[in-house]
């Protein structure tokens, strides 16, 4: 019983953390561009929006367009339950894997491709094949990455390193090339811009143009928890945290500050990244993800030396 | 030069040939007629010798007066500051004429355009669809610029047809009219090959609304305030170009005071068109720091407009024979005083713009617009600058630029980056000349006098910030305009537009777009 109590804490831990991370770096950015902006809550007021609202299909597009919002969302989802956050000891444990989270983000992301294709327009196409170009160059600087932390923790299991292990080398290597991945995977400046109106320019957001309503908050949705995912993820190899030692609630609680500011940090750089910086011309991004595979090559050798 | 000189130098190259009439119009236009048999020639002539593109080429309905058509090409002496006006009579039966198009390339939308207004048919033009009577609304045999035109003719619609690159592996990429960001409509055809844009055909006139029409019969004075309004951010160069046309006409002279408080005023204009554009093009590429950075100059820009006219876009300052505000001594200090802050703004964006990797690697070689094609293309205003060819008309016909040494700004590369330069340059060289004009600015007030028109045409023209705005005036007997033509450098640059991006990556072409940024509105009159 209590397990599965935990396993629904996580997912709702999840959901309703993620879009605050999204609100909070435009937050920033709006306020080193001196100006007020958006609420941080702006996100949750977009679903709420989106969700309420019925949605436009076009008449060419078949059944992929249909589900591909709940192969994503539930992707994501499964996801967020494979990564140790409550869940440090359970019944998923063995699946916990790597290697298998980056095969389950694939299976969104292929059928997000495939949608954008399905209703013909123009700018769908440009979008999953840049989509496409991105994530082949991205996989095998995650392969390296995930090769380093096997070499340091004997195992590609997330739940390996959940606990609070000791910082080395290799594993801050490999969380800097993590965390640019994660500016990839994200859509993020310098290699993608959420917030362009220019279509011709779009990656992710020309991929999912055609989508309105429920389906488009769906799709949000799934970006904000595959964030977080990342977020938590290299904070989890960078700033490693055990579970909380005494059950008492005031160490529970600056326990729970702490595993959040973590999150945090993260989203702040993030954010100033975004201000400082220029988006690639897209063939550019070839480079900047070739120098993250070198890191990754990088955080293998040391973890392979020990260092 | 007079006009003598230019036709012993047309007789050099043509032996045989004849003006039927060579008058100096005005100090700085020579008017030369000729019969429609050699006219082709002759602008051909001019062109290779002044040289120049043809900055004009319009059409006239002169049946009324002569049972004619009259075809009037229009090309700049920069050297000697002269207008050189090439016309011919064209019978109203069977109209048409030999087209210059595959000798003179800047000929060719002015050929589409007299065709689809006037129904004068240049022969021999390989490329004669309509332009802003889109065949989707516009029946053909429709001609609205004749003056007999009452109302649109309905019979049947057809379809734009758009070229064809084909080949393995050619997609075409429609984007437009209705764009995601607050721009005009215009839509934009690629054909491409994997990312690399193979062909790029721009279709406009979705803001046609017969402008030029609208001028006809309007007494002038009234008609400075149309001129305003044919593009939004252009307001006081055109309020200026048609002011000067109709001086010019009126044979008035505006005293240096009012000459000064032009040149103040356009400079504004081009400072804040220019960092606005600098803003879009950092927005463009992600930046968005020095796109917010570049807002709050552009602001400043607006605010100091506002408080100088009582309108932030230069509205309703201008008048037929001067400016109807004047600068006084308050107003002066906060002239110097809002440019002091706006120039520190602007080098510290300056600063941060060059010194930025990322930004400098997106702009650097991307949208080239090499010396050649901008030539053959009539290129002409701050894009020309760019590639390389000097022509900015402050400079071959001063006014009162000549007093404050003004320095015209190139660049060679003809890439984004070097448009962005000439952007920089200029805006601080505006800086030093509104600091220059407002120190001259002396205190006798130009009197206002009511201006007496007579049957005349003349031609006004300013440098505005995108390059020369011309306005062709010609008015009759009563004053009231009989035909104005328009042309802003938005009409001559759309099409070194589609060349620069050639071999670009499509998400490198709205950079490329704001690095040009034309006017929509100005090109589809």
């Amino acid at each position: 019983m209590i397990k599965i109590t935990l396993i629904f804490l996580q997912l709702v831990f999840f959901i309703v953390i993620a879009p605050f991370l999204s609100g909070l770096i435009t937050k920033i950015k709006n306020y080193s561009k001196m100006r007020r902006g958006q609420s941080v809550f702006q996100p949750y007021y977009n679903l709420i929006k989106l969700f309420s609202k019925g949605q436009v299909v076009s008449e060419t597009a078949s059944w992929i367009f249909r589900v591909t919002p709940f192969i994503v969302i539930s992707s994501v989802l499964t996801v967020a339950l494979l990564v140790p956050v409550f869940i440090l000891s359970n019944p998923l444990y063995r699946m916990g894997d790597f290697l298998v989270i980056i095969f389950i983000f694939a299976l969104g992301r292929f059928f997000l491709a495939l949608a954008a294709l399905d209703t013909g327009s123009s700018f769908g196409g440009m979008g999953s094949s840049r989509e496409m170009f991105i994530s082949s160059l991205v996989e095998p600087a995650l392969c390296l990455v995930v090769f380093s932390l096997f070499m340091q923790f004997g195992s590609t299991n997330i739940f390996v390193f959940s606990g609070n292990h000791a910082v080395s080398v290799a594993s801050i290597v490999g969380a800097i090339a993590l965390f640019l991945i994660a500016i990839a995977e994200t859509s993020r400046i310098p290699v993608d811009n959420q917030e362009t109106h220019l279509e011709l320019t779009m990656v992710h957001e020309a991929m999912v143009l055609e989508y309105s309503g429920r389906s488009l908050a769906l799709i949000e949705m799934a970006l904000y928890v595959k964030q977080m995912i990342w977020f938590f993820l290299i904070a989890q190899i960078i700033f490693p945290i055990a579970a909380p030692g005494s059950i008492n609630s005031s160490a529970l609680f600056f326990w729970g500050l702490w595993y959040l500011a973590r999150i945090l940090v993260i989203a702040v750089v993030v954010a100033f990244i975004e201000v400082l910086v220029a988006k690639m011309r897209l063939f550019r991004v070839a480079d900047f993800l070739g120098f993250v595979f070198v890191l990754g090559a990088i955080a293998a050798i040391c973890a392979i030396l020990g260092v | 030069m007079g006009g003598t000189e230019i036709i012993s130098s047309i007789k050099k190259i043509l032996p045989d040939f004849t003006a039927l009439l060579v008058e100096q119009r005005h100090p700085d236009e020579i008017f030369i007629k000729v019969s429609p048999q050699i006219f082709k020639d002759t602008a051909l002539v001019l062109h290779k010798i002044l040289p120049s593109p043809v900055m004009m080429l319009f059409a006239v309905d002169e049946r009324k007066l002569g049972g004619v058509f009259t075809v009037n090409a229009v090309f700049v002496h920069l050297k000697q500051a002269q207008w050189i006006i090439v016309s011919m009579d064209i019978p109203q039966e069977d109209p048409h004429f030999d087209s210059l198009a595959k000798n003179m390339h800047s000929a060719t939308l002015f050929e589409r355009e007299i065709w689809e207004m006037f129904g004068i048919e240049p022969k021999g033009n390989p490329d004669l669809r309509r332009m802003n009577l889109h065949d989707e609304v516009w029946p053909p045999g429709n001609f609205p610029l004749r003056k007999d035109f009452k109302e649109m003719q309905a019979r049947g619609l057809s379809e734009f047809k758009f070229n064809k690159v084909e080949g393995v592996g050619i997609f075409e990429v429609p984007v437009g009219p209705v764009h995601a960001g607050i721009i005009g409509p215009g839509h934009f055809h690629f054909s491409v090959a994997g990312e690399p844009i193979v062909n790029l055909e721009i279709r406009l006139g979705f803001t046609h609304r017969g402008v030029e029409k609208l001028f006809e019969g309007k007494p002038c004075v009234e008609a400075i305030r149309l001129a305003e309004c044919i593009s939004g951010d252009n307001s006081f160069a055109y309020s200026v170009a048609f002011a000067i046309a109709a001086e010019k006409i009126s044979g008035m002279l505006i005293s240096e005071h009012a000459a000064y408080l032009r040149g103040i005023f356009l400079e504004l204009e081009r400072m804040y068109n220019h960092v606005n554009d600098i803003g879009g093009m950092a927005t463009d590429v992600g930046f968005s720091f020095p796109a917010a950075y570049a807002a709050l100059i552009k602001e400043a820009i607006l605010q100091l407009n506002e408080k100088l006219t009582a309108s932030r876009y230069l509205k309703k300052v201008n008048v037929i024979g001067g400016v109807s505000i004047d600068i006084d001594e308050s107003k002066k200090t906060i002239i110097f005083n809002s440019l002091e802050k706006i120039k520190k703004d602007f080098e510290e964006l300056i600063k941060i713009l060059n010194f930025s990797v990322s930004f400098m690697d997106r702009v650097d070689a991307t949208g080239t617009l090499i010396k050649k094609t901008a030539q053959d293309l009539g290129i002409v205003g701050l894009v020309a600058r760019a590639s390389g060819i000097p022509t900015d008309l402050r400079k071959y016909f001063p006014g009162v630029y000549d007093q404050a040494k003004f320095k015209m700004m190139t660049q060679e590369g003809g890439d984004v980056l070097s448009r962005l330069q000439i952007r920089f340059s200029e805006f601080t060289e505006s800086c030093r000349l509104i600091e220059e004009f407002t120190r001259k600015l002396n205190d006798c007030r130009h009197t206002q006098v009511n201006p007496v028109f007579k049957q005349a045409s003349a031609l006004g023209y300013t440098e505005g910030w995108r390059g020369p705005v011309l306005c062709w005036l010609k008015t009759d007997s009563n004053g009231l305009i009989q035909r104005c033509k328009i042309v802003d450098p938005s009409t001559h640059n759309w099409q070194g537009l589609s060349y620069a991006v050639l071999g670009n990556i499509i998400p490198d072409f709205p950079l490329c777009n704001k690095s040009f940024n034309l006017s929509y509105s100005g090109n589809d009159l």
